[in-house]
């Protein structure tokens, strides 16, 4: 019988409100840069765990159709992810494509029941359309989406080539959107507003996206052979073949001119080039993009415009002229500046112009229409000079990212929300931005370097004769290594109980990234942004002052043991081996997870993350609760983190110490670790470890009775 | 600061057999800072006690834990006039100081020591201690180039290096640095090898008189004239 005053083994559960009191983790710069504000680090983390279902989850909470940004999103989570300093950023739009694929989103049933009676019209249907039609189905709207194509989508589906998104993924989404009762009317194009009003719909949000080609102002633009970005990408993904001839050129630098030359050759053109004013450096269109067309064969040259355009000899004759770099304009891209006498001839069967594009006709819908055709709206309440229509998307924004769009329509539907419930706008509460700095030279020198595995693509000759995804997905343990690689930023340690720090420098001394230090007062500090939430210095504080920032973290291995505890005494187990195992890798989730569904009966298996967060007191709690043998599987030096073997080693020769002392074996607790090369000894060694156990227990019990 | 070790579990057990409960007493001091009875060790010597009892079928004792933040202070040890009304003993993990001063606070109570008190020394690195000060009270440190031969050296003498000193190392042990050779190093980085050169008398260390109290109040008296 025993009972403690500082008891963590019994506490009452906490309500999701007193932990969010508690919780004291920072935004990670990636969750930062997402316009959706996802929760990246947590299903990244999840993924790791191998808990796909989950990330799945944490990624439909933040992200209405997950599905296609899975595909197709920019990414600029990448761009802020601290990773990055180190080596290469976790490839995250992969990963939650990883989520999508393996967590089963096409069997997620979207559920919304009618709450209001006030009907809403979404005009148009791409990103941003449909996710204001989905939140706001999900706050009990009747909702309309008119459209003015045959099919829903926008420019996901008029837009983005096939070979980038397929169909069947938007079609799915459309499908969950019907399910929940959003009504749809497709080859309806809105030329009315006020017609609307008049159908009985109290608010509208205009999102028409901006499909109207930018000109280029030269002479012989409209020459027979001269087609526009937006309209080629459009019959193409509509089901039409235009017939492009052998030689093709594209004008511009953006995903659009990319997305045009890559299709061009999935039609059959033998030569594509890319014709774009500047330099690869200021290229607008996504680096992996350029990448992939290059090796598909498309051919950019830098540098040159086209000045005049003629027919002659039935194809196309264009003069283009040379360019150079000159001053950088007000948003630091250096501006282009012809050579003079530099124009030279080529000849084309087919030019696509993609230099930009704008909302068509949003004039004549009598909103107010500001920079380029883009509609005017306030930034806060996306409210438009009419009342009751609000604008978002690329109508607003000028072409963006689909993820852009997707957070415009969210945001609207919030707004629409507060102006038919009469209440006043509630500022974002977010602030996008994170606190995290910059890692030090220091602290990234001493994180292990692990290149990114970005997914496999086909060849480039397999791809280009049609039009299938070019992309696979991550196998699982692929996935996992990728995923386990995240910094975890924003949720290290701290010392929560400075009045309790001995300033014994342990936390200094232990600490694998040299975090910690102490100021000039004397306090230890330990800076969040350079803390890589290993858990050592929380493991080896003599004071128990630092805690990791999230409470669930704090107490997870404490739960997770009591918990395996309870089933074992429940089934009545003997010669019970308790076994602390990570989650994170081979021994959690990859090629040596089947050895614990494979071990023999009488192993029980308490999952932890790092068994850098096994301190003693687990060990000796196991051991008190009848564990026959004790075992710690750890990734060692596969582990993303730095000497945290040591350190459980530390703690288990400390453990190990103590045994004898009681009357037990120190041979009873043992570490395992999974090594590039051990995979098949791995099983053998427990197999070993579990006899080894089973004898000293039988060994136990004769004592026992010769006692008595 | 002052180094101690917990005691073997064994002893720890002997002492408290005859008591049924006991408060387990951590300090948050020096003791934590070497790691042999701050608040993570009370923890680690509770649950071993558990262990150790679940297995041996024996005595049940009760246990609680409690840290103080320094057991040297009576006022510091205030807080614990409930919980130690509740048990039949204390096991302090106070060093020598820290048990007398909780024994002096709660005289009813038997307070037992967890630690063996070692010496005042201080981290060479992590999980490391050395020792190096004696409290001779009559440092010397000056004329050593900060280095105490009374702690340092195995034999202590005060003018050395003896004859026993070998490539810098001791001949009592020949892992560890002879005092005076280091001596003689940092004087010579000082530029002060003449202090080398001086004899320094020997000490009596039987003229310590024991208890030594050190009174730095001056004797006034309030409200009177003070000369």
């Amino acid at each position: 019988m025993y009972s403690t005053t500082t008891d963590n083994i019994q506490r009452p559960a906490e309500t999701a409100a007193r932990r969010a009191v508690h919780n004291r983790s920072l935004e990670p710069p990636c969750q930062a840069a997402c316009p959706l504000h996802m929760d990246i680090r947590e299903y990244v983390d999840l993924t790791a765990q191998g808990r796909i279902m989950e990330a799945l989850q944490v990624i439909r909470n933040g992200n209405p159709f997950p599905s296609i940004c899975a595909y197709v999103c920019t990414h600029p989570c990448e761009e802020a992810c601290r990773r990055g300093q180190v080596d290469n950023p976790i490839a995250i739009r992969a990963l939650k494509r990883f989520a999508v694929e393996f967590g089963g989103d096409r069997m997620v049933q979207a559920e919304a029941e009618t709450r209001n009676t006030q009907k809403v019209a979404v005009v148009g249907s791409g990103p941003a359309g449909l996710a204001c039609a989905y939140y706001l189905r999900k706050l009990g709207y009747p909702v309309t989406i008119f459209e003015a194509h045959s099919e829903l989508g926008g420019m996901l589906r008029v837009g983005i080539p096939q070979y980038r998104l397929p169909r069947d993924i938007i079609d799915n989404e459309v499908q969950r959107l019907t399910q929940i009762g959003v009504q749809i009317q497709t080859n309806a194009r809105v030329v009315s507003l006020d017609l609307l009003f008049e159908m009985g719909y109290q608010a509208i949000f205009l999102t028409i996206g901006a499909h109207q080609s930018l000109r280029m102002g030269i002479a012989g633009e409209d020459t027979p052979g001269v087609i526009d970005g937006a309209t080629f990408l459009r019959e193409v993904n509509l089901g039409l073949k235009p017939n492009l001839g052998r030689k093709v050129a594209v004008v511009g630098g953006g995903n659009v001119a990319i997305d045009a030359a890559r299709t061009a050759l999935r039609l059959g053109a033998q030569k594509v080039r890319i014709l774009y004013r500047r330099s690869r450096t200021e290229m607008p269109a996504d680096e992996v993009e350029v990448e992939q067309a290059l090796e598909e064969g498309v051919d950019i040259e830098f540098l040159v415009a086209p000045t005049r355009i003629k027919r002659k000899n039935g194809s196309l004759l264009a003069t283009c002229i040379r360019m150079e770099l000159g001053e950088p304009d007000a948003r630091g891209r250096r501006q282009p500046v012809p050579v003079e006498g530099s124009e030279f001839n080529s000849e084309y069967d087919t030019l696509v112009t993609a230099i930009g594009q704008a909302p068509q006709n949003a004039g004549e819908l009598g909103v107010r229409l500001g920079r380029g055709s883009t509609i005017q709206v306030d930034p806060i309440t996306l409210t438009t000079n009419r009342t009751g229509v609000f604008a978002g998307g690329d109508a607003v924004t000028g072409p963006a990212t689909v993820t852009q769009a997707l957070a415009a329509g969210r945001q609207a539907a919030t707004r629409i929300d507060d102006f038919l419930q009469h209440r006043y706008p509630r500022p974002d509460k977010d602030t996008h931005q994170s606190p995290l700095g910059d890692l030090k030279p220091k602290t990234i020198e001493a994180i292990r370097k692990i290149g990114r595995l970005d997914p496999p693509v086909l060849s480039p000759e397999m791809r280009t004769h049609d039009f299938q995804p070019i992309e696979m997905v991550y196998d699982w343990e692929a996935a996992i290594n990728e995923a386990r690689r995240c910094l975890r930023c924003g949720v290290g340690a701290e010392i929560l109980f400075q009045d309790k720090c001995a300033t014994c420098l342990n936390c200094l001394r232990v600490c694998p990234y040299h975090v910690p230090y102490v100021d000039e007062t004397g306090t230890i500090q330990i800076p969040a942004d350079q803390c890589q939430a290993c858990g050592v210095c929380v493991a080896e504080c003599p004071a128990k002052a630092i805690v990791l920032r999230r409470p669930f973290e704090r107490r997870r291995v404490d739960e997770e043991l009591d918990h395996v505890l309870k089933s074992a005494v429940q089934a009545k187990s003997r010669n019970t081996i308790i076994g602390f195992c990570c989650q994170y890798g081979l021994y959690g989730t990859g090629s040596l997870a089947g050895l614990w569904r494979e071990a023999k009966a009488g192993i029980w298996i308490v999952p932890v993350l790092c068994t850098a967060k096994v301190e003693t007191h687990h060990m000796l709690r196991a051991f008190e609760a009848g564990a026959e043998g004790v075992f710690i599987a750890g990734c060692g030096e596969q582990c993303a983190r730095e000497n945290t073997d040591f350190w459980l080693r530390q703690r288990v020769e400390k453990v190990r110490r103590v045994l004898p002392q009681i009357g037990l074996e120190p041979e009873r607790i043992k570490v395992f670790e999974s090594t590039s090369s051990n995979g098949g000894d791995a099983t053998a060694e427990l197999d070993e470890f579990a006899d080894r156990i089973g004898t000293l227990y039988i060994a136990s019990i004769l004592m026992q009775e010769v006692q008595n | 600061m002052i180094v101690a070790e917990q005691k073997h579990l064994d002893e720890i057990a002997r002492m408290i057999a005859p008591y049924e409960r006991v408060l387990i007493l951590g300090c948050g001091t020096c003791v934590t800072v070497c790691g042999a009875g701050g608040e993570r060790e009370v923890s680690f010597l509770h649950d071993a006690l558990r262990l150790a009892q679940s297995r041996d079928g024996g005595m049940q004792h009760l246990f609680t834990e409690y840290t103080v933040k320094r057991q040297c202070d009576a006022e510091f040890l205030d807080v614990l006039a409930d919980k130690v009304n509740e048990v039949d003993a204390v096991l302090s993990l106070g060093c020598g100081i820290g048990v007398q001063a909780v024994a002096e606070r709660f005289e009813e109570v038997p307070v037992l020591p967890g630690v063996n008190t070692s010496f005042m020394g201080m981290a060479k690195e992590w999980g490391v201690w050395d020792e190096r000060c004696a409290a001779c009270g009559e440092c010397r440190l000056a004329e050593t180039a900060g280095i105490c031969p009374i702690t340092r050296c195995t034999k202590g003498i005060l003018n050395g290096p003896c004859a026993g000193t070998k490539n810098g190392k001791c001949e009592a042990n020949k892992d560890m640095d002879c005092a005076w050779v280091l001596i003689y190093r940092r004087l010579e980085k000082q530029q002060q090898l003449e202090n080398m050169r001086r004899y320094y008398p020997p000490r009596n260390f039987l003229a310590i008189p024991r208890p030594r109290r050190i009174v730095t109040k001056a004797p006034v008296a309030v409200g009177g004239e003070n000369e």
